[in-house]
């Protein structure tokens, strides 16, 4: 397989030039380097991050895997330091150090762009074999019974004692022995992500990839030779070691919500809605102390979801929320621990007691991503009062499934900690403030700040993907989102890149 | 990591007032100087103290088991991790860490520094960041907190006692398979 590293000597590359310079190999990125590749257009995919494969590189420890395989080393968080914003900065992008759940995007979510937001071309069923190719890709398949680990058992009949529903989850694992570790890489490759499926496919049909190569700024965007700024960077990717250039007739950036605004914002590209409609999908732990043992750290992260209360609705929207099992490694549970001090190690010794869960709360894309004064990404986002009344409701319900499945307390990781023992102290929930930087919320599924419109003035791209007014530039990314497309955006981004790839293979003029 | 914005820090210092302004910066100078540290690449010998100290008070020897921020270098982490960021981020854990030590004279009007408290009062002092009325200084909390506790639980050392059993493949293929 080639894939040139350009942190290292052999691999320092000289200007280039190719039909279709993509920037970066995630979940878009990827499927549509694949879908061009295969379709016979010459292909550059450029990605900023390493290659990461098998146990000598996921080494299945926190503090070098954060470090290399999550954008800003793990640490981006929202300008107020109240949600952690995590992406992937590796080749194959989220997929790879993602926790594997396939939700695509509902019926009612298409129906809601079609009708409610003009997207013409976004009906059910027109959208319907880009979904299923997608499905393909991932090897979507139900988790089965014996892959349940206690944590996602003890959500699961505290659900069912309360009368909710809630499924299995479907996910792209297979060959799966349930390390644990899928939010720090998968060792074995058991994810069958965008690293695993579609580069290996867009290699095979000649496409050309680089590694540690990082696209700082597009110029010439309005001739027919575009050309894109790219750095090199030196083997941990933390500096740039040199500069080469990439000529292209067509950009499709692919970089992430956060990354793909930078780059336009950088080149001065983009209408004034760039960097807005930002959702963050911010999402809330709540840990629960059993009165036996849990060993979460086992078996597959997320199995259970709780989807009674979920809402696609095609008039309004994806709304209400959902309820998952989670748990992560040692260093990244000791860095959400909130009480300094013995109280904070009382917390970390009971950890074999604990199971977890994370409340997934959709929001109105009311974030927004800018430029601090030195360049780099400065993400702006305040929490709505409904969405936090929404969260207070969802935190109580999480709470009401662990008091139901016998947990002796439940708490949220606030400043200070907020604990309830017994069904009358979920009032207590309703003072939670949410106030930045009193509580560590989660973003995992960054959308918009560049999405798709059927008018100029609404938003950054058109239909096609291409940016209003800049013919050739192109973006393929979960900024693509209006809004909010589901709880889980892996299957709803590959869903894009099938369907714009194959729409840009059939209608760009060859050259 | 942009640790936490210029505006709000300069923000945060004015907070205190000027002349509480102008005693820290007396204190700063009188404070009791820190031996020097080899090898530093970005943090002074005193922010490196001040570092090691919050680390200290937020996981200590003692309690449940003795693993504590006693056993790893995260002040010389944290150093390392600072020297491959922007110059920007840099300076601004530099200022935190600044701001951590005169934490008691700016915020609680007290004639001393977080590094010359005892190790109890120290843990009430760090606490109240936590929940500090300015977000500045619950943002620097955040950003320190998890920081040392990535750092600190991250090691082997510590996971006979949080019932973790290692990284998973290396119990499954052995050692030599393993990372
Ligand atoms: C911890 C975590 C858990 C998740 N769990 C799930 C899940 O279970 N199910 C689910 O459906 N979704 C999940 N997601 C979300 C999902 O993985 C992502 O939404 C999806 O992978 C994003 O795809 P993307 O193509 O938009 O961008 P990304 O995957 O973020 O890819 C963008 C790529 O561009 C690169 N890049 C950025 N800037 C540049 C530049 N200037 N030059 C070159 N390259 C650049 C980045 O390094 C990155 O690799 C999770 C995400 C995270 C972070
Ligand atoms: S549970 Fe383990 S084996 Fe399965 S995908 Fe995650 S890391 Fe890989």
């Amino acid at each position: 397989m080639t894939i040139t590293d350009c942190s290292q000597s052999s691999g320092q590359p000289d200007d280039m030039r190719c039909e279709v310079a993509i920037v970066g190999s995630g979940c878009g990125g990827a499927t549509v380097a694949r879908v061009l590749a295969e379709a016979g257009r010459d292909v550059l995919l450029i990605e900023e991050g390493g290659d990461f494969v098998g146990p000598q590189r996921l080494t299945q420890r926190d503090l070098s895997m954060y470090d290399q395989l999550y954008a800003d080393r793990g640490a981006r968080t929202t300008a107020d330091r109240t949600i952690s914003v995590l992406s992937g900065r590796v080749l194959g992008g989220g997929g790879v150090i993602n926790a594997c759940d396939v939700v695509p995007v509902h019926e009612a979510i298409w129906r809601y762009w079609h009708t409610i937001h003009g997207l013409q071309q976004w009906s059910p069923q027109a959208m319907a074999p880009f979904v299923a190719r997608a499905l393909q890709d991932l090897s979507a398949t139900a988790i089965t019974q014996d892959q349940v680990n206690r944590n996602n058992q003890i959500l699961r009949q505290g659900a069912q004692a309360m009368g909710y529903t809630g499924e299995l989850m479907h996910h792209n694992r297979q060959g799966c022995v349930g390390l644990g570790t899928c939010l720090i890489g998968c060792p074995l490759g058991a994810k069958r992500n965008p690293r695993m499926v579609a580069i290996p496919k867009a290699i095979t049909a000649g496409a050309r990839v680089l590694v540690r190569a990082k696209v700082v700024q597009i110029s010439a965007a309005d001739r027919p030779d575009k050309t894109l700024l790219v750095r090199a960077l030196d083997p941990k990717g933390y500096h740039e070691t040199s500069t080469f250039r990439v000529q292209a007739k067509r950009i499709v950036l692919a970089a992430g919500p956060v990354g793909t605004t930078t780059i336009l914002a950088a080149s001065g590209l983009g209408n004034d809605r760039l960097g807005r409609g930002l959702s963050l999908q911010p999402q809330v732990a709540v840990v629960a102390q059993m009165p036996d043992i849990v060993n979460a750290f086992d078996g597959i992260p997320q199995s259970f979801a709780l989807t009674q209360f979920e809402r696609n609705d095609e008039k309004t929207g994806l709304g209400g929320y959902r309820i998952e099992s989670i748990f992560g490694t040692p260093g990244i549970l000791g860095s959400l621990v909130v009480q300094p001090g013995i109280e904070g190690k009382a917390a970390m010794a009971a950890l074999p007691y604990v199971a977890a869960c994370l409340v997934l709360v959709p929001d109105e894309p009311v974030g927004q991503i800018g430029q601090t004064w030195s360049g780099r990404p400065r993400i702006d986002y305040t929490l709505s009062e409904e969405w936090k009344t929404r969260a207070r409701a969802a935190v109580k319900t999480a709470m009401r499934c662990f008091l139901a499945a016998g947990a002796r307390q439940v708490m949220v990781a606030s400043a200070p900690p907020l604990v309830v023992h017994s069904e009358k102290e979920l009032a207590q929930v309703d003072g939670l403030s949410f106030a930045p930087a009193s509580i560590g919320l989660i973003s995992a599924h960054q959308q918009g700040g560049t999405p798709i419109s059927a008018r100029p003035d609404a938003g950054v791209c058109d239909p096609d993907g291409q940016l209003w007014g800049t013919p050739g530039v192109y973006v393929c990314d979960g900024g693509l989102f209006p809004t909010s497309s589901s709880t889980h955006t892996m299957a709803p981004i590959l869903t894009l890149g099938h369907f714009l790839g194959a729409k840009w293979a059939a209608t760009w003029g060859k050259t | 990591m942009e640790l936490v914005t210029r505006r709000r820090l300069v923000g945060a210092a004015l907070l205190s007032g000027g002349a509480l302004g102008a005693a820290a910066l007396g204190l700063q100078l009188l404070r009791e100087k820190a031996p020097p540290v080899a090898g530093l690449r970005v943090l002074s010998a005193a922010q490196h103290r001040t570092m090691a100290l919050v680390a200290l008070t937020h996981i200590p020897p003692g309690g449940p088991f003795g693993w504590s921020a006693a056993d790893v270098d995260v002040a010389g982490l944290f150093d390392q991790f600072l020297a491959d960021q922007p110059a920007s981020d840099q300076r601004d854990a530099g200022v935190a860490l600044d701001l951590v030590d005169l934490g008691p004279l700016m915020f609680e009007r007290r004639w001393t520094t977080f590094t010359a408290l005892t190790p109890d009062q120290r843990l009430a002092h760090w606490q109240a960041w936590s929940v500090a009325p300015q977000a500045t200084r619950r943002e620097i909390w955040q950003s320190l907190a998890r920081f040392t506790g990535m750092a600190v639980y991250d090691q082997p050392g510590a996971w006979p006692h949080i019932g973790y059993r290692g990284p998973s493949l290396a119990r499954r293929t052995g050692p030599e398979q393993g990372p």
